[in-house]
Parts: C-alpha cells; sequence; structure tokens
C-alpha cells in the first residue's frame, strides 16, 4: 500500500539555532508524492541555479527519497552536512513549502492553487548572491539568496520563516490576486503581516521548538552545559508576562537573526510596539507596510499570548505552584496550530478587494463561528477582538451582542430560480447567473464590468470532527473612468485636489460568497465599488503615495518591498516631479 | 593699498560646461557692481561622470586652467556637496601637476568645505564626529564606503552578464555605479587642500561653513544633511538596519566563486525542464544590480551639502544633489524647519538640483520661492542646470534626468541657465550670470 505520508528533515528554526551545538532539526511530515529529481513534485520544483555564479546544481538521481519506502537521507546528518549539502537545502525548501501547502490545504479543506495557471511552483534556493528572498508571481517562484555572514555563508533557504513567508506570499497571492493592487495602507500591509504571522506560528507549532523556548526559559536544557529539562515548570515562571519575556522574545531574538537588516525582527518589534488606538490611525510611520504589518503581528500574538497563559491556569488551582512541562509545551503548541488554522480559514471569508484589518478580524470571528459555534476552548474570538481593539482595529461587521464582529448574513429573499445546485458549487457561470439575478439585492454596482474570479468547493474539518461543507466564490468589478468623469458617476467619490482630469482612475469593488451545503448564501461579504467613504480613502492614500505614476509599476513588487524596507529608502512622493 | 568693503557689491557664477556633473564658480565683487575692485572666488564641485559630444579630451584641464585665470591663482573657498564622480572627479591629481586636480590644489583655497560624511575620521574613530552617538555615525559612514565597494562590483558583475539583460539595463548598472564609485585621488586631494587650508570643514546642518570668513559680508548657512543625530529615531534604527545591509551586500557581491562549473561554459546541456526557468532567474539578477546601484546612488546624493549665501537681501542655493530624505530635515524635521521655509522664500538664485533629477528640487521648495513668475517679471528667479540629457533614468519610466515637468517649470518660471544648451562652439562654459548684490 502506498504510504500517505513522507517524513523528512528540516531545520526546525534556522541554522544559527542550536543546542548543545547541535542545529535543532526537526522531521516533519508532508504528503506523499511520486518525486522526480530536484525534489519535484506536482505541486512544487525546486531548480537549483545561482545566477551570480551562473552554477547549476545537477540534482540526484530517482530513488534518492526511497523507491517503494520512501527515505529521509538527511535524518541523521551533522551540522556540516546540513550547512553545506545543496541538495539538502533543497529538501528543506521543498519539505517547507509543501508543510505550509499542507497546512493551508487542511484548513481550508480543499486543494489550493497558486496566482499563475502552472501547477507548480518554482524554488530556486541559491538563486543569487544578495541578501533577500522574494516570491515573484511573473516568475512563477521564489527565490532564496545566500551571502557570506559573520560565521560562514548565510543561506536564506535555511531559514523556516523565511521559507513559509514566502511561501505565503504564494498562497496568499493564489487565493486573493487581488490583494497585491494598489488599495489601503492595511492591504500592503497585511501580505506581510499575514506572512509573518503563518511563519511564527508555523515554527511555533513544532513542539520540540516550544519545547526548548520554554526549557531555556527555565534556565535548564538548551543552554549549553545544562543538566537537561525539568518535568515541572514553577508557576511563576509561565505568566503571561513570563511568557512574553523569556519565550516569545527568546524566539524573537533568534527568527532569522543573520537576516534583521533585511526583513527586520517582526515579532521582536511587534512585542515592543505599545499598545495605542492611535498608532494606525494618527502616526505616518506605520504608514508604512512593514511598520503597520508590524502591528498586525503584535495584535495576533498578543492574542495567542492571551490564550496560551489563560489555558496554563486550567492546569491547576490557587494552591498549584507547579505545571508538567509537557502540558505547557502541548498548550503552547495546540493554541498556535489552533490558530493558524482559524487565520488562514478567515482568508475565505475575506472580501477579495480592498481588505482592511477590520475585515479580517471580522473573517476570522465569522470562519471561526462556523466551525466552532462556541468559543470555550481557546476562546480566540474574545482575545482577538480584545487584542485588535487594542491598536484601535474594531470588526467591520457590528455582529450580535452574543457574538460581535460576525458578518451579517444576507436576507432571505434572494432568487434561486434556474440555479442548479450542481453547477453553482462549481461553476462561475452559474455564480454569474446567481450575481445577475440578484443584483439588487446584493447591491453589486450595475453599470460596469463584473466577473466571477473562482469557485472553491471545501470540506472543512472542525476541531471535534465537525464536517463543514461549503462553496467559496469571488467575484469582482472593474470600472475605469477618466478622474474627470467621476462626479458623473454620482457614487459620491472625488477625483484628488491635484489629479488631472484625464488620469485614469480604476475602481474596484468585489465580493466572498459562501454558499452552505444547500447551496443558499450564507454570507455576501463586499467591499462595495460605489463604496464612496472606502474608495475615496483609497484614492487619496494612492494619490499621496505615488501609485499614479509610472514608478509604482514593478515586476516584482516583493523583492523591492524587501530592499527598501533593508535601505530605508521611503520617499514623499508629493514632493515629487512626477 | 585697496580696503575691502565691507560687503560684495555683485557676484558673477560661472557654469562650466562638464557634461553630466557640476561644476561652479562664484566670484563675489567688492566696490563697484560694475568694476569690481577686488573678488573673493569660491569653486563648488569640479566633476562629470560624462562629458558632451564635442568636448576636448583635456576639457577638466581646460576648464581648471579657465578657474585659475578666472580667479587669478587663489581659491577663497572650495566646496565638494559631496563624494559622487559627478561632482568630485575633476578633483583627481592622476596624472600629475598637469592634470584638473593638481591645478585646483596650486590655488590653495583658504577653506574647505565638505559633508560630515567625508571626515575621515568618523570612519575610523569613534570620537569623531563629536557626538553622543558615534557609533551610529561611524557606521553609517563606514557604509557609504561600502556602497562605494558595492559599486565596483556590481559594474563589475554586470560586465560579466552581458546578454543576459537589455543593453539599457546594462548601461544604466554601469553609468550609476561608476558615479559611485569610491574616488580615491580625488578625495585624498581634497584632504590635502583641507589640512593646508585655514578652515577644513566637515558640515552638517546649522553648523558653521566658515566660508563667512573668507567672504566679508557674505553669510552661509549650512542647510543640510542633517547629522543622524538630529533625525528622527525611527530614521536612526532604521540607519543601524541599512549600515548592516550594505555590509551584506557588498559580501554578496564579491561572491563570484560558484561549487562548480558555469552553466554557460560547460559542455553539458542544462536539462530541458530548467529552459523557461533559468532565463527568468538570470533577468531577476540584472535587475537586482540595477536596483542596488539605484538604492545607493539615492543614499549618496543625500549626503550633499545644501547651502545658501545670503549677501543683504539676496539669496543664492546650491544644493548640491540633495534628494527630499535630506531636504526632509530642514523643510519638515527640524525645529526651525518653518524659519527655514521664511528664509529660502525670496532666493534669487537657484542652483537645480541632482542635474534636474525628478526627486532633488521638492515641491515644497519650488512652490515657496516667491521670485518665480513670467518672463520679464521683475526680480526673477534665477535657475543654473548643469546636466545632460540621455545619461540618466528613462522617459518611459517618468525618471529621465532632466526630468521634463520639472525643465518646463524652470523656463517657465525662472530664467534658467543651462550647460545643455551650450553649443559646441562655446563648450568650456555658460555666460556668466551676473547679480547685483542689494
Amino acid at each position: 500500500m502506498q504510504p500517505v505520508k513522507r517524513k523528512l528533515t528540516i531545520i526546525a528554526q534556522d541554522p544559527a539555532v542550536r543546542i548543545d551545538d547541535r542545529i535543532v532539526t526537526e522531521q516533519v511530515e508532508v504528503p506523499y508524492e511520486r518525486l522526480e529529481p530536484g525534489p519535484w513534485g506536482h505541486r512544487v520544483q525546486i531548480i537549483d541555479y545561482d545566477a551570480s555564479t551562473d552554477h547549476f546544481e545537477t540534482p540526484p538521481s530517482k530513488g534518492f527519497y526511497g523507491k517503494k519506502t520512501p527515505v529521509d537521507p538527511f535524518q541523521h546528518s551533522d551540522n556540516a552536512t546540513l550547512l553545506t549539502d545543496p541538495q539538502f537545502h533543497a529538501q528543506n525548501v521543498y519539505a517547507i513549502v509543501m508543510r505550509v501547502l499542507s497546512r493551508f490545504e487542511f484548513a481550508l479543506g480543499r486543494r489550493v492553487g497558486w496566482s499563475f495557471r502552472s501547477h507548480q511552483l518554482k524554488v530556486a534556493p541559491h538563486a543569487f548572491s544578495d541578501a533577500n528572498a522574494f516570491y515573484s508571481k511573473d516568475d512563477e517562484g521564489l527565490f532564496f539568496g545566500h551571502f557570506p555572514g559573520r560565521n560562514g555563508t548565510i543561506y536564506t533557504c535555511l531559514s523556516h520563516d523565511v521559507v513559509a513567508h514566502e511561501t505565503t506570499h504564494a498562497l496568499l497571492d493564489g487565493l486573493r490576486e487581488r490583494y497585491v493592487d494598489p488599495s489601503s495602507p492595511d492591504q500592503a500591509a497585511f501580505h506581510e503581516g499575514f506572512a509573518d504571522v503563518v511563519a511564527l506560528l508555523s515554527v511555533f507549532s513544532l513542539k520540540h521548538v516550544v519545547g526548548k523556548l520554554v526549557d531555556r526559559a527555565q534556565g535548564a536544557g538548551g543552554a549549553p552545559g545544562s543538566s537537561g529539562p525539568s518535568d515541572r515548570i514553577m508557576k511563576a515562571q509561565v505568566g503571561r508576562d513570563e511568557l512574553r519575556k523569556s519565550v516569545l522574545m527568546g524566539l524573537a531574538e533568534e527568527m532569522g537573526s543573520e537576516l534583521s537588516p533585511i526583513r527586520g525582527k517582526p515579532l521582536r518589534s511587534s512585542l515592543d510596539l505599545p499598545k495605542s488606538r492611535t498608532l494606525l490611525k494618527d502616526d505616518p510611520e506605520f504608514l508604512e507596510p512593514h511598520r503597520r504589518g508590524e502591528v498586525f503581528v503584535a495584535m495576533v500574538m498578543n492574542a495567542f499570548l492571551d490564550v496560551w497563559s489563560e489555558q496554563l491556569g486550567t492546569l491547576g488551582d490557587e494552591h498549584t505552584t507547579s505545571y508538567d512541562r509537557d502540558r505547557v509545551v502541548q498548550e503552547g503548541a495546540g493554541a498556535a496550530d489552533y490558530l493558524l488554522t482559524m487565520l488562514i480559514r478567515a482568508l475565505d471569508y475575506c472580501p477579495p478587494v480592498h481588505l482592511v484589518f477590520g475585515d479580517f478580524l471580522s473573517a476570522a470571528l465569522t470562519a471561526d463561528c462556523e466551525i466552532r459555534p462556541d468559543d470555550e476552548r481557546y476562546k480566540f474570538r474574545k482575545h482577538l477582538l480584545k487584542s485588535f481593539d487594542q491598536y484601535g482595529v474594531m470588526p467591520t461587521s457590528k455582529g450580535t451582542a452574543r457574538e460581535p464582529g460576525l458578518w451579517e448574513q444576507p436576507g432571505p429573499d434572494l432568487d434561486y430560480s434556474g440555479i442548479h445546485f450542481e453547477s453553482l458549487v462549481r461553476d462561475p457561470d452559474e455564480v454569474f447567473r446567481f450575481l445577475w439575478q440578484n443584483q439588487e439585492k446584493l447591491k453589486l454596482y450595475p453599470h460596469t464590468y463584473s466577473e466571477v474570479l473562482s469557485v472553491r468547493p471545501c470540506l472543512r474539518v472542525g476541531p471535534e470532527g465537525l464536517l463543514l461543507r461549503e462553496t467559496v466564490a469571488e467575484y469582482f468589478q472593474r470600472l475605469e473612468v477618466p478622474a474627470s468623469e467621476l462626479a458623473r458617476l454620482r457614487i459620491g467619490v472625488n477625483k484628488p485636489l491635484q489629479m488631472k482630469p484625464d488620469t485614469t482612475v480604476k475602481l474596484y469593488g468585489g465580493g466572498a460568497l459562501i454558499f452552505d451545503q444547500f447551496g443558499r448564501l450564507r454570507f455576501n461579504i463586499t467591499n462595495r465599488l460605489d463604496n464612496a467613504t472606502l474608495q475615496n480613502e483609497r484614492l487619496q492614500y494612492l494619490w499621496d503615495y505615488g501609485y499614479f505614476t509610472k514608478h509604482a509599476a514593478t515586476a516584482r513588487p516583493f523583492a523591492a518591498l524587501h530592499r527598501k524596507r533593508a535601505t530605508g529608502a521611503y520617499t514623499r512622493i508629493t514632493e515629487q516631479w512626477l | 593699498m585697496v580696503v575691502m568693503a565691507a560687503k560684495p557689491a555683485s557676484v558673477s557664477i560661472r557654469s562650466y560646461q562638464v557634461g553630466f556633473g557640476d561644476c561652479f564658480l562664484l566670484s563675489f565683487g567688492y566696490g563697484n557692481a560694475a568694476k569690481p575692485t577686488s573678488e573673493r572666488h569660491v569653486l563648488i564641485d569640479f566633476g562629470t561622470t560624462k562629458l558632451p559630444r564635442g568636448a576636448d579630451k583635456d576639457q577638466m584641464v581646460l576648464i581648471a586652467q579657465d578657474i585659475a585665470k578666472r580667479c587669478g591663482g587663489k581659491l577663497h573657498g572650495l566646496v565638494a556637496t559631496h563624494r559622487h564622480r559627478d561632482h568630485i572627479s575633476g578633483f583627481a591629481t592622476t596624472k600629475g601637476s598637469e592634470s584638473s586636480g593638481s591645478i585646483i590644489a596650486s590655488l590653495n583655497p583658504d577653506v574647505v568645505v565638505q559633508p560630515w560624511t567625508g571626515d575621515p575620521k568618523a570612519a575610523s574613530n569613534a570620537l569623531a564626529p563629536t557626538t553622543t552617538d558615534a557609533s551610529t555615525h561611524k557606521g553609517f559612514v563606514g557604509s557609504l564606503t561600502r556602497m562605494q565597494a558595492v559599486s565596483r562590483l556590481a559594474v563589475g558583475e554586470a560586465a560579466r552578464i552581458e546578454g543576459w539583460a537589455g543593453v539599457r539595463l546594462l548601461s544604466q548598472i554601469k553609468f550609476l555605479g561608476e558615479d559611485n564609485v569610491k574616488n580615491p585621488e580625488a578625495v585624498r586631494n581634497l584632504l590635502e587642500m583641507g589640512k593646508k587650508a585655514q578652515h577644513q570643514v566637515f558640515a552638517s546642518y546649522g553648523v558653521d561653513s566658515q566660508l563667512g570668513s573668507v567672504l566679508p559680508g557674505v553669510q552661509v548657512d549650512v542647510l543640510g544633511p542633517p547629522t543622524l543625530l538630529q533625525s528622527k529615531a525611527i530614521k536612526k534604527e532604521r540607519q543601524k538596519d541599512a549600515n548592516e545591509y550594505w555590509h551584506l551586500v557588498e559580501g554578496a557581491l564579491a561572491t563570484t566563486a560558484g561549487p562548480g562549473p558555469r552553466a554557460s561554459e560547460t559542455a553539458q546541456p542544462l536539462p530541458d525542464y530548467t529552459h523557461w526557468f533559468i532565463p527568468r532567474v538570470r533577468a531577476i539578477r540584472a535587475s537586482q544590480l540595477l536596483e542596488i546601484v539605484q538604492s545607493l546612488d539615492g543614499v549618496l546624493n543625500n549626503t550633499s551639502l545644501i547651502l545658501l549665501f545670503q549677501v543683504g537681501k539676496t539669496k543664492l542655493l546650491f544644493p548640491g544633489d540633495a534628494q527630499i530624505e535630506n531636504w526632509s530635515y530642514c523643510l519638515f524635521e527640524a525645529p526651525d524647519s518653518e524659519t527655514r521655509k521664511r528664509q529660502l522664500e525670496d532666493v534669487a538664485l537657484y542652483k537645480v538640483g541632482h542635474h534636474g533629477s525628478l526627486n532633488a528640487t521638492p515641491k515644497t521648495l519650488w512652490n515657496g520661492f516667491a521670485n518665480r513668475g513670467a518672463a520679464k517679471s521683475p526680480k526673477r528667479l534665477k535657475s543654473l542646470l548643469s546636466t545632460l540629457p540621455g545619461k540618466h533614468g528613462s522617459k518611459q519610466k517618468d525618471s529621465e534626468v532632466p526630468r521634463g515637468k520639472l525643465l518646463d517649470e524652470l523656463k517657465a518660471q525662472s530664467d534658467l541657465t543651462s550647460t545643455d544648451d551650450l553649443t559646441p562652439k562655446k563648450i568650456l562654459h555658460c555666460e556668466d550670470v551676473l547679480l547685483k548684490l542689494a
């Protein structure tokens, strides 16, 4: 019988993170598949070409990963092999990309495609000698640089969080292709912040990593010469503040420390952020995508800390002085895993255009409530609401008194006549017919181009094995007019003062439709094309930041974004002669 | 015996034809405005990265000789706004006593002014510049040195990958890269001249340039660059990252030895499945090199001195290549930025920043000039531009230098003197611009 899973060794965090001088590795499970040399599977192809040295590394022959029984060739490799063997580097990126992909597929309950037509994401683990790594849609790939560090060459492909971060960009682009459009500061920041959060929680859901961090916080194990981890952990050492200071700060210091000049330290910076409701609104520093993304990371990770420390409180009573070490680890990894699933699932409940943080919060709350009506196990809904509120982010939807923030459901009078259930869950034309029949009730803008971007049937598995069958469809509306004609539309959208009348303005709108297992609409989550407040804010922001210039077009936006962050090259576009 | 008047009655500015570069000689006349009884001369920059067609191959020497002649063998002040080749290459002494740099050195300037980032002690001595956070400054100055090494390496790699990218992209890398390459001969000569001078100043926002000490009646304010201490906390933090980043990039570009044979040289054909992907990785690499040299070009421009000369009510503004990030401190962030903006309102002569690029004449600055106006309006603003079109940026990306929109505005709102208007017959310098000083 063919195996279902393949076990492969990866570097758990970063080659610089070691226990007793050994690089911390972890054997992870990825879906089993036939592998060609590369490794090259049905979704990911590793092509080891280095443009700086013009060198192509020939992959090992077929059978390297086992012919009938899967083999993990680097399970017992020493540090030197892990650091220098290009075949291991290829395996490391393959396994991490596949692991993140399968994590998304599990959370969403379906296959998840890339944003380009081909099925296989190309990955160059040693693409060039540069302090950068990025995803490029046009090139259908992930590109990881390498460069000399303090103690030898730094390979970005060996940093778990870097690989997970870039993979998340690729997956998010596949799920919400319009999120790379110029829109609001929140949308630009979301791509970065969400990728950071997925990377952090991916690392944190590895029990060995959590165990190591907890042990180190205890002062036992981990450090050279230690006597090994203790079975019990003092209660006073795992309070919320202690977890923040010792465990998360410890992780923050370790995460990609060699890469911090390029990528910053999003976790470290987010943990240092003061809780302020005015930060996002009033401080121009937080209009920059990376800075704003750090606030997103802070909001999520603070909720995670709240949940973890609260869970530990349930392990004993007021007389308890210590906890079982494994339970502490288990609760941390379990909470991280739950939160990761919840956040990925939220993507389906996000509007496909013009995302703001409040939309994402409503999406996360609704997605979780759909699969788990009560919030008793972790109370993540309560904690996310509180944590986002501390930074002035309220859910876009009001929700109910019992469940604040949930998206509202549509009215009961939708027209389903002539709609075939079987087609509705698969066929964009059928979904378009549904939209056409219900244009007014769903408040679509009537006089413009509309398109169904995707129709995706899902089978989601709840925490207690509950199955939730849903279909998610995205639609998109677009209107292009000269700025001078905006007033004629009579939707309250105005051109920015200095914009020339003949400038072409593109207005976008769209929604995510969630159909239940009977083909009835559960939610229509929209950001409307004729939402004057949203469109005016967006146009002014884009105008102020120069998105109406030829400068704004860039073939590889993520590569440019990373370099701008590294060089601090953000500028006042309004002062230029564009 | 000639007694020097308390303040100059005129100033004559000569714009030299250096192609893509800057070179201005300011001659302050004392006594009679039309026929000064004595003069004081300040040279601002002397460099080129590309001479125009028709220029003599010894153009820089000819210019140096003309400067020497015009100033009667004595320079009172010398300013090198920043260390880009197009601003300092003329100071190089590579050809011994016949070189343009040697001629300038023989003029024995009394005051030599460079930006604080040019202070050699800042790179090696933690006590300089005198701040409480010298390590940050030291790191920044060190990173500027690294950037110049990065440029050299980027140019070298661009030469190796010809054929991987378009000719235009590669020539852009080469042009920008070479401008940023360290100019050791010129730098050394500037430091030598500084040592011999009465005053060698490494200036930053608000400090005394000492030019006033050799130009009676002239006030010279330094409006940029700010020091890192003057920048916001976040900028300082980012600067530390940027310093480290350039260090990494330098190391990365220096890595040319691969683990095996070069794919384009080996007889072994690459596997078919790589044929679509490998050209894309190569194209990415070429774009990366351009991004790198573009980034560091901007950083060095922002170390440029911004000098405001003031005689009575007449003001002359020489901002070198300062871009908006440099200007930001003076215009928006400094405690006295509102006063500075008012001070700049009645500028009579403006040397156009960075050869007319899109981001070196901040709109806040330009819109604030009260003397802008239609032709023949009284006290109309005069502007000087030293540039060579077709060498920097591209029209396709709205980044050509000089930027068309800015050029139109300069022509419409000021009396523009541009080295680009020089004919091959009159190739050495533009007609001197003469201002009678109130």
